[in-house]
């Protein structure tokens, strides 16, 4: 293994056993310097829907999905750095799913970071999350990476507080992702507020990791992939040299590079979406960038979903995605380039049939 | 040689060796055509050859064992025990595949380790607890000294004393395996042979079963006009691992990963460590998607080939519906690890359902085996 | 009596049997755009019953359509009928309609003529209008 190899190659090279965190990790630092300080991997789980039927009942589906991940990710050796929770651990914001989700996350043998998702929000408005999990934004560093938590999913005043008559209607209208009664995700200008003070402490240099449910970019506004303000929060964040968005919310591979930004989609564990542009009555802007993740057979429940490990690497990151049911993808930051790009699948020719969406 | 003189060589082959004939060119009703690789085409010398081989016991350490004490001729070429009995009644930790039809696997071996037919020949030969050879040399020594072999070999390759290598010796074997291929089952005549008398009604509402309610079809596949019934995958039905439970399987499976075992020892360790064995194809590929998943076996002459699973610890067929059924787990209620297939779940079959089901199973088995079943085995009446 | 005589004593006679009857319209296989209207308002109604019924739960577990296919993405309806690995045959929209039904929604199969089975089909194919036919296309 030689000091100079790049990372890309590297991956490549470890092929079916680059399973992020199942491949001896140190070998990574040793490859790019172990006294660089900011080389780190943290874990990824994120959109595990538990819908809470009756008593203790559950959708046994979502359920496996969860325990599945955290078994998974409890295998990563060495350990994470830290794990982050990437929102909408419920369905329907209620307690029972709440705690049912903290429940099976309270085996993960590291310290979780909490993103929250519209799934959690919607029922009381963040009340129970906060009571369990601390405030819906924040921010802390790691080893030289600063990182911001954004709840990305709020949304106009009127529609939150005035349109509907109880709190579960308010709920059930934003579980559904194609509802013509919908409204746009935001940040909204008090949060944006306060990342301008937060990152106005933070040098040029430091490289930034954003972490929000729903992407912070513009992709399809019928299922709010989508953040209305995402140009102004874009703009707070341009100055920066290393700046990477990771987020929820799609349940798919996506990935994206916009100015100095590169963006990450982490994978759901309970189920697929479709990708924006296989809605043909509508306009959508998936990135050209992604090549997509395999088509599901939904024979499998486990098929087209799993969870997501990041190595972080002289200021950006790079994506295992913990594919069930499929070969894993590593999507990388190609420094060449100035962007994000599949290790295997990148180049036309090396696509194969399950990625065609259509 | 025309299609018809190489059909009639066959037939001779048979009458003179007792091999089932199988013409590669027009395959049992409802398989399709044999995969035979460009480099080892088939000829009836080369099957007889193969046959001899397969036959051998002073392919052992013991002068006991050959490829036919376990793949019994007599027995739908398994041995109807859980797992294998090798040299000394050594047990393996794995349920002996038959050979039938095994030329339509992509990967040979529960665990998929071996890429073909050849390949896989090689490996009981020198596996402690199989034919417990130190190496080939004495398998060598046997086929380039043993007048028949001399011949058969000269005739076969054009080849003589030192130039008899082992690759020949696979050769052969896989050729003679890629001949016990088997159609014309019952379930064949009624879907591929259009006779509508062919299956019992309660196999025919068993088939539908497998295709809809049963949801055996994804993986044990079927097409429109032939069933392999083996998507050539491998998954994790909770067959074993579920024993040991998720905390126990994570812990086998960084062990292994620590212990950086290789390839070559992977056939040594699976069958004599009954831990290590749950691993299943995770020992070959070190994917977690691998933990504990086994090959889809194809199920022609399931009736026959008992008992079931890697590890043989289903004795019926109503036992193997039931474990679906259940969700994949032996009793109900008991829990499966996290690593269980996402296509495994609670079935909700009532019980004339899950007899049907078996019915249909029973209605898989080819003519020639159909007195090839365990001993103990009871055919139901419903799938006459 | 040449031909064209004929045909205008035909209409004589059926115009004022007609009148006779005391309605004055158009032939049995001449549709009007009345007609159209009417027509397209039925399969409207259809759609939008589809439409509700793709985004209930159609199953015992409280899972609906649309989790998996927002505005019907992802089903493909112009592809059918073709080899649906799940049902080891060549199958309709219908068939794998209730695949899904009774698979990850776990409920019941409809029959394939269920006015809400149809429901489902003019609200899934409406969603897919204008892409062209592909039958067999994986």
């Amino acid at each position: 293994m030689k000091a100079s190899m790049d990372r890309r190659s590297f991956l490549k090279g470890a092929g079916t056993l680059a399973l992020g965190g199942l491949i001896p990790l140190n070998l990574i630092e040793v490859a790019f310097g172990k006294d660089n300080p900011q080389n780190f991997t943290f874990g990824y789980i994120s959109d595990s829907h538990l819908t809470h039927i009756k008593g203790t009942q559950f959708v046994r589906n979502w359920d496996h999905g969860l325990r599945r991940a955290v078994a998974e990710l409890n295998m990563m050796d060495p350990k994470p750095d830290f794990v982050v929770y990437g929102g909408d651990i419920a369905q329907l914001g209620k307690k029972e799913e709440i705690d049912h989700g903290l429940e099976m996350l309270s085996s993960i043998r590291n310290k979780i970071h909490y993103v929250m998702g519209e799934h959690d929000y919607y029922l009381d408005l963040g009340k129970y999350w906060e009571s369990q999990l601390g405030p819906q934004w924040y921010s802390f560093d790691h080893k030289g990476v600063h990182f911001v938590v954004l709840n990305s999913i709020l949304t106009y005043p009127d529609w939150t507080y005035k349109r509907w008559p109880t709190a579960q209607e308010r709920m059930h209208q934003m579980a559904r992702l194609d509802n013509p009664q919908g409204s746009p995700f935001m940040v909204g200008e008090a949060q944006r507020a306060w990342m301008q003070q937060d990152l106005a402490k933070v040098s040029k240099d430091t490289p930034i990791v954003v972490l929000s449910h729903s992407p912070l970019y513009k992709i399809y506004k019928g299922w709010n992939f989508w953040t209305d303000d995402a140009e102004q929060v874009q703009a707070l964040l341009q100055p920066f040299k290393k700046v990477t968005v990771i987020h929820g919310h799609v349940h798919q591979v996506l990935y994206n590079q916009i100015g100095n930004i590169s963006f990450y989609a982490v994978m759901s564990t309970a189920w697929p979406w479709p990708y924006a542009n296989t809605y043909t009555q509508a306009k959508s802007l998936v990135p050209k960038l992604t090549v997509p993740m395999n088509r599901a057979d939904p024979f499998h429940e486990r098929d087209a979903t799993g969870w997501t490990s990041f190595d972080l690497a002289n200021g950006h990151v790079d994506t295992h995605y913990q594919l069930w049911s499929n070969t894993d993808r590593t999507v990388a930051f190609n420094t060449r380039d100035g962007k994000p790009e599949d290790t295997v699948y990148q180049p036309e020719d090396k696509r194969i049939p399950p990625q065609t969406q259509y | 040689m025309n299609k018809f003189l190489f059909g009639t060589a066959i037939m001779a082959m048979t009458m003179a060796y007792g091999i089932p004939a199988a013409d590669a060119s027009s395959p049992p009703l409802g398989l399709p055509p044999v995969p035979i690789p460009a480099d080892n085409p088939q000829t009836p010398a080369k099957i007889a050859l193969g046959d001899k081989l397969f036959h051998d016991a002073r392919f052992s350490s013991t002068g006991t064992i050959s490829c036919a004490s376990c793949h019994a001729d007599a027995k739908a070429f398994t041995d109807h025990l859980p797992v294998a009995e090798g040299i000394h009644k050594l047990k393996g930790t794995r349920n002996t595949p038959t050979i039938i039809n095994a030329a339509y696997f992509h990967l040979l071996f529960w665990d998929g380790r071996e890429p073909s037919l050849e390949a896989q020949a090689k490996d009981p030969m020198v596996n402690p607890v199989e034919m417990g050879l130190k190496n080939h040399e004495p398998v060598l020594k046997i086929v380039r000294t043993d007048p028949a072999y001399q011949a058969m070999f000269k005739q076969v390759f054009g080849v003589t004393g030192n130039q008899v290598t082992m690759k020949q010796v696979l050769m052969a074997i896989a050729s003679f395996e890629r001949n016990v291929v088997s159609g014309d089952s019952p379930f064949d005549r009624y879907v591929y042979g259009g006779d509508k008398k062919a299956m019992s009604p309660a196999a025919v509402a068993g088939m539908s079963i497998f295709q809809n309610k049963g949801r055996c079809v994804d993986c044990h596949t079927m097409n429109t006009t032939y069933a392999t019934f083996t998507d050539n995958r491998f998954h994790n039905l909770g067959i074993g691992s579920n024993e040991l439970g998720t905390k126990k399987m994570q812990q086998l499976a960084m062990a292994f990963l620590a212990s950086k075992a290789h390839r070559k020892e992977v056939d040594t360790t699976v069958l004599t460590n009954k831990d290590m064995s749950e691993l299943g194809r995770f020992a070959v590929t070190g994917q977690l998607n691998d933990l504990g998943a086994f090959k889809t076996p194809i199920l022609r002459n399931v009736a026959v080939t008992g008992p079931y699973m890697h590890n043989g610890s289903l004795k019926s067929l109503m036992d193997v519906v039931n474990f679906y059924n259940n969700g994949g787990v032996v009793k109900k209620g008991e829990k499966a690890t996290v690593f269980q297939s996402g296509g495994i779940r609670p079935l909700g079959l009532t019980e004339k359902e899950k007899k049907e089901l078996v019915a249909f199973l029973e209605a898989l088995t080819s003519p020639q085996y159909v007195n090839d079943g365990p001993k103990s085995h009871i055919r139901s009446a419903a799938s006459r | 009596m040449n031909f064209k005589h004929t045909r205008f004593f035909l209409s004589l006679t059926l115009g004022l049997g007609l009148g006779l009857a005391g309605t004055a319209s158009a032939q049995a296989d001449e549709f009007t755009n009345a007609d159209l209207e009417q027509w397209q308002q039925d399969f409207a109604w259809t759609v939008k019953k589809g439409d509700r019924l793709f985004h209930s739960p159609l199953g015992s577990n409280t899972v609906s359509c649309d989790q998996c296919h927002p505005n019907a993405a992802d089903t493909h309806p112009e592809t059918y009928p073709k080899f649906q690995k799940q049902l080891g045959r060549v199958a309709t929209l219908g068939d794998m309609i209730n695949w899904c039904i009774q698979n990850p929604a776990q409920g019941k199969p409809m029959s394939l003529d269920d006015p809400r089975m149809i429901a489902l089909e003019a609200y899934i194919t409406y969603e897919r209008r204008g892409v062209p036919l592909a039958p067999g296309k994986h």
